[in-house]
């Protein structure tokens, strides 16, 4: 069998799968259904203040799981549903971003530097309306370079790595994360440094489970739900809930702003827009392709990037970056979207993730089976058929699908969810802490797994308050036991080497331009600040 | 704002000094390296011991970076929410936890029964009474905690929220165990 085969049973697996009901007498199948009703859940959480596309994915997983249990069969349409999740998260998570300076996921934080500012203008409809068409702009793209890149790519990185070299790449990866996320160099290594030790807890190779106190509960270590959820999702909710009640303590009531003057966005927008858009959607997708680095660093790149060009050509009256740019919101979007589609190529190649969302997408395919992200995903075997490969493609379609919908339906979606505004926050956010916390129970099914959280929330909360990033410590959480696995698996293949990362040139390079990385970062952030 | 980066460097130079010193030698069985059948491993030490190092090496950055951006500062008005949010929740959660078995106890001193909880968690009301009412607890004070007093609205809001979460965790799904009968 051939690529062309493994496409078209790809293709037939998502639109000719299980039957879930019929339209016209046209049979709709149940994965289509599943990314449908996935697109529309991740707008509506992506929009509404304090939930995020992540969130929901944890919350409806163990749901999916339940509905179609653990077969084959059950992939597509649960991938289709956190894919549509993460597609309509994506776009939706500007909402928030824009209306109340609350970034639904983390990598829409640096849409509210001129989002938020825009809307306090009374430009928020404006604002949304170029954040939906830099994001699906950006998501396209990817995922057409994903597609035709994808496994050419995957099979390049896996001949060309070995161990040594992929543990190195994962050392550049954190070493990227933690320069770049964020505003100091120290707080970010600080944050990653404190991923990997809560990754460490309660793991390793000996009998006794280390840093476990020689208690039952640490024994097991943390669940990783219960980290990410708890420093990137209740650590905000934490936050958010003080600064209301700093808020309605101040000024008696918290503040709504009226929205006014034209709204739309034209085509001369879009073409004043759109070389900030397309820089940031090449900046996206190569940054998504590189195994570990999400979209965060996608969207700080896209929107350097974009701040630098726009310092050359903006007129004198037009607004900073950082104070109502429409520009910043384009390179913004465009650098985060455009991050989903080409961050499936590390996690299907690798199985490593560069965002919180590929994260539920790697559990998924963990618990229910039958799906290996790895290089065994993209080879063509000899004979028989390598059904992988077919969900891989799959996967691609429901992607392509997601997209479809986000180009017809999506923005109208988005647009609607502008009544978001009117709804509390403070009432909001309670609901979603408990709904969180539900969710971590109803996958662990034990009471500390809700205190682990909580525990993490603190500790986000305390990230937040002292400016310190708390996505370095996620993603460090989710690697470092890959990290370790790798690093232990090169020593021993290296006949326990002491310099193994050192060794070949390849690796040797990615080492030197971690290094680099953290002090050209460190002395550039120095010199801004000065 | 240089400061506050110096205590912050300065804590965390602190807590990565102990764990390399302290709880990495103390809490971990085997060494950096160790040898098995003849050959040389990965001990379980190592690992931490690096998290401990990019903890410091940060911490040290920090001390010494001017960066800082920042206006965002810790202060005892930060701990004293945070004090008071961190007792709403152990509250919630001891009432989710304790609810079922403490209502089974108050019927047994009334009545002639002899009621366990456990037995009874898997059914309606019982399995829902904990869930209920902690987490009812929970979403009406921190709404009410925002409102500056407890409120008929906050109370009604948390019981459909609690109703609406059960509908979607329980109703639909038998193999879904809300919180804490998975415990108790």
């Amino acid at each position: 069998m051939g690529v062309f085969d493994y496409i078209q049973l790809g293709l037939e697996a998502v639109f000719l799968g299980p039957e879930f009901f019929s339209l016209l007498g046209i049979p709709i199948s149940i994965t289509l259904a599943m990314v449908f009703f996935g697109f529309l859940t991740g707008i509506a959480v992506g929009s509404t203040p304090g939930l995020a596309g992540p969130m929901a994915m944890a919350i409806a997983l163990p749901i999916l799981i339940s509905v179609f249990g653990f077969h084959p069969d059950a992939l597509l349409p649960i991938f289709g549903f956190l894919i549509g999740i993460m597609k309509g998260a994506t776009v939706g998570g500007a909402v928030p971003a824009i209306l109340f300076n609350t970034p639904g996921t983390p990598d829409a934080y640096m849409t509210t530097l001129d989002g938020y500012p825009l809307a306090q203008k009374g430009k928020a409809k404006k604002a949304l309306k170029l954040a939906h068409f830099s994001s699906v702009s950006g998501d396209t793209f990817s995922d057409v370079v994903l597609i035709i890149c994808a496994p050419f790519l995957a099979i390049l990185v896996e001949r060309y790595l070995d161990l040594p070299e992929k543990t190195s790449l994962l050392i550049l990866s954190f070493a990227f994360i933690a320069a770049v996320i964020g505003n100091s160099v120290g707080k970010g290594l600080i944050s990653m440094g404190l991923g990997l030790l809560a990754a460490y807890v309660g793991t390793g190779e000996d009998i006794y489970p280390r840093l476990s106190f020689g208690t039952q509960e640490l024994a097991r270590g943390f669940p990783v739900v219960t980290a990410v959820l708890g420093v990137l999702i209740l650590g905000e909710i934490f936050k958010s809930i003080e600064d209301l009640w700093r808020e309605k303590k101040q000024n008696g009531q918290i503040n709504v702003i009226e929205q006014s003057g034209d709204q739309n966005l034209h085509w001369a927008d879009i073409k004043r827009y759109a070389p900030y858009i397309g820089r940031s959607a090449v900046i996206g997708t190569v940054i998504g392709a590189l195994p570990g680095v999400g979209s965060t660093l996608a969207a700080t790149l896209g929107y350097t990037a974009g701040r630098r060009q726009y310092q050359k050509n903006k007129n004198a009256n037009d607004p900073n970056f950082g104070e109502g740019a429409p520009e910043g919101i384009a390179a913004t979007e465009a650098a985060n979207s455009s991050v989903s589609g080409a961050n499936l190529i590390p996690v299907l190649s690798l199985g490593i993730p560069g965002n919180a969302a590929a994260v539920f997408l790697i559990l998924a395919a963990e618990s229910i089976g039958g799906f290996n992200p790895g290089p065994g995903v993209f080879k063509i075997p000899s004979s028989g058929v390598n059904t992988e490969l077919v969900i891989a493609f799959g996967i691609f379609t429901t992607m392509f699908f997601a997209n479809a919908l986000n180009w017809t339906i999506g923005g109208y979606i988005m647009r609607s969810m502008g009544v978001m505004i009117r709804i509390p926050k403070h009432i909001l956010l309670p609901i979603v802490l408990l709904l969180t916390l539900t969710a971590i129970y109803v996958e662990q099914t034990r009471m500390e797994a809700m205190w682990f959280a909580i525990g993490f929330g603190v500790l986000g909360y305390l990230m937040r308050r002292i400016g310190m990033s708390p996505l370095p410590f996620v993603i460090a959480f989710i690697l470092g036991g890959r990290l370790e696995d790798t690093a232990r698996q090169a020593f021993q293949a290296t006949g326990g080497d002491y310099f193994f990362l050192f060794t070949s040139p390849v690796s040797f390079i990615f080492m030197l331009l971690a290094l680099a990385v953290i002090v050209y970062t460190a002395r550039h952030k120095k010199v801004q600040s000065e | 704002m240089q400061r506050t980066n110096v205590i912050i460097g300065l804590v965390f130079v602190i807590v990565a000094l102990a764990v390399a010193l302290l709880l990495v030698p103390f809490d971990v069985e085997t060494s950096y390296f160790e040898k098995h059948r003849r050959q040389l491993n990965v001990g379980d030490s190592l690992a931490p011991t690096l998290a401990a190092a990019f903890i410091l090496f940060g911490g040290l950055l920090l001390i010494m970076e001017r960066c800082a951006n920042t206006h965002k500062q810790l202060s005892w008005a930060n701990f004293r929410y945070l004090l008071l949010f961190l007792l709403i929740i152990l509250f919630s959660l001891s009432l989710m936890r304790w609810t079922g078995p403490l209502v089974t106890g108050l019927l047994n001193l009334f009545t002639a029964d002899d009621l366990e909880y456990r037995p009874l968690r898997d059914t309606t009301p019982w399995k829902h009474l904990g869930f209920f009412f902690g987490g009812g607890f929970l979403i009406a004070s921190l709404i009410s905690l925002v409102d500056g007093k407890m409120t008929i609205r906050a109370v009604s809001i948390s019981v459909i929220a609690i109703f609406a979460m059960i509908a979607v965790y329980d109703l639909p799904f038998d193999d879904l165990l809300l919180p804490p009968n998975g415990d108790v």
